[in-house]
């Protein structure tokens, strides 16, 4: 069983969250080329190792948070706050 | 107060032990239980949302915590539910009242607070004895024991799979959890945590006023 540590709830089995995906910072519509959008829609990097994710408690406090876990040993870290701060895409899209 | 003869306007999603009663429009079971360990259908008690912004200026003027749940003066229980997020419940048929009495008290918070009657569409069971915990922790991954979540406390996680608000609301000394849930699941839950109670000596008790 994989625990996640939700910044409200506190530790949490896995199964209690929806994945949201790793972060990407959304271009501005008004100067980003259809390249720019192509890869911010379809383009992930699913690099082994450290990723910053954002992850929604759904079964629990139902607030969107993002954290960094490792993709090879599910090692977490880095959980944002409740309140974001320090966080800059805690209320972002992660898309 | 106890109507025999009238027809009931309101049914739970959970079917009623035999006998049945109708207790202010609401068909109730009429079922006793000196069971050390009871499950009772609470649907019919009122239960009032509020959500406001999480730690904004109505968690102030509420004066309950996320996690945490508290008897006020009137004798309701507010739930701090989820963050921004209160469930307040109580007595049979006082849902208006309640929903005017939250309006009026949070109207003057400084931010936007939604304050609705979800008394109708969700259910509610209450399991109460010795070894409540015991039962609900084959369905539950919460730690249960009184060191983690003591009397007063309130959290929301999966319990059999379907996402349910606890609240342990501890009755006369004795060990009891308060389970919130849609309507829709209420008789799963129901009969889930009747499975799990089995082995403790479970028995459907009815609701009592």
């Amino acid at each position: 069983m994989m625990l996640l540590p939700c910044p409200w709830c506190g530790p949490r089995n896995v199964t209690e969250f929806a994945y949201r995906g790793e972060n990407i910072a959304r271009p501005d519509p008004n100067t980003a080329d259809k390249a720019t959008w192509r890869d911010y829609l379809y383009y992930r990097s699913n690099r082994a190792g450290w990723e910053r994710e954002g992850w929604f408690h759904r079964a629990g406090c139902r607030q969107f948070f993002s954290i960094e876990r490792n993709r090879t040993t599910n090692e977490t870290r880095g959980v944002g706050t409740p309140d974001g701060a320090g966080d800059a895409a805690h209320s972002g899209d992660s898309r | 107060m106890s109507e025999p003869d009238k027809k009931p306007l309101a049914r739970s999603p959970i079917a009623p032990a035999l006998p049945v009663r109708v207790v202010d429009g609401w068909e109730v079971s009429a079922a006793r239980s000196a069971a050390p360990l009871t499950l009772t259908d609470v649907t019919p008690l009122a239960k009032v949302s509020v959500k406001a912004s999480a730690r904004g200026p109505a968690e102030t003027t509420i004066g309950v915590r996320f996690g945490r749940a508290r008897r006020i003066d009137a004798g309701d229980l507010v739930v701090g539910s989820g963050p921004g997020e209160w469930l307040v419940i109580g007595g049979i048929g006082s849902a208006p009242a309640m929903t005017e009495h939250w309006r009026a008290t949070t109207a003057g918070a400084g931010e936007l607070v939604t304050v609705l009657d979800l008394t109708h569409g969700r259910a509610m069971l209450r399991l109460t004895g010795a070894h409540a915990a015991d039962a609900l922790s084959t369905i539950c991954a919460i730690d249960l024991r009184d060191s983690v979540t003591p009397d007063g406390t309130a959290f929301r996680s999966s319990m059999a799979a379907l996402v349910t608000d606890v609240v342990r609301d501890d009755v006369g000394g004795v060990r009891s959890y308060l389970l919130h849930c849609e309507r829709s699941s209420g008789q799963y839950l129901f009969d889930a945590v009747l499975q799990a109670g089995a082995a403790f000596g479970v028995e459907v008790c009815g609701l009592t006023t």
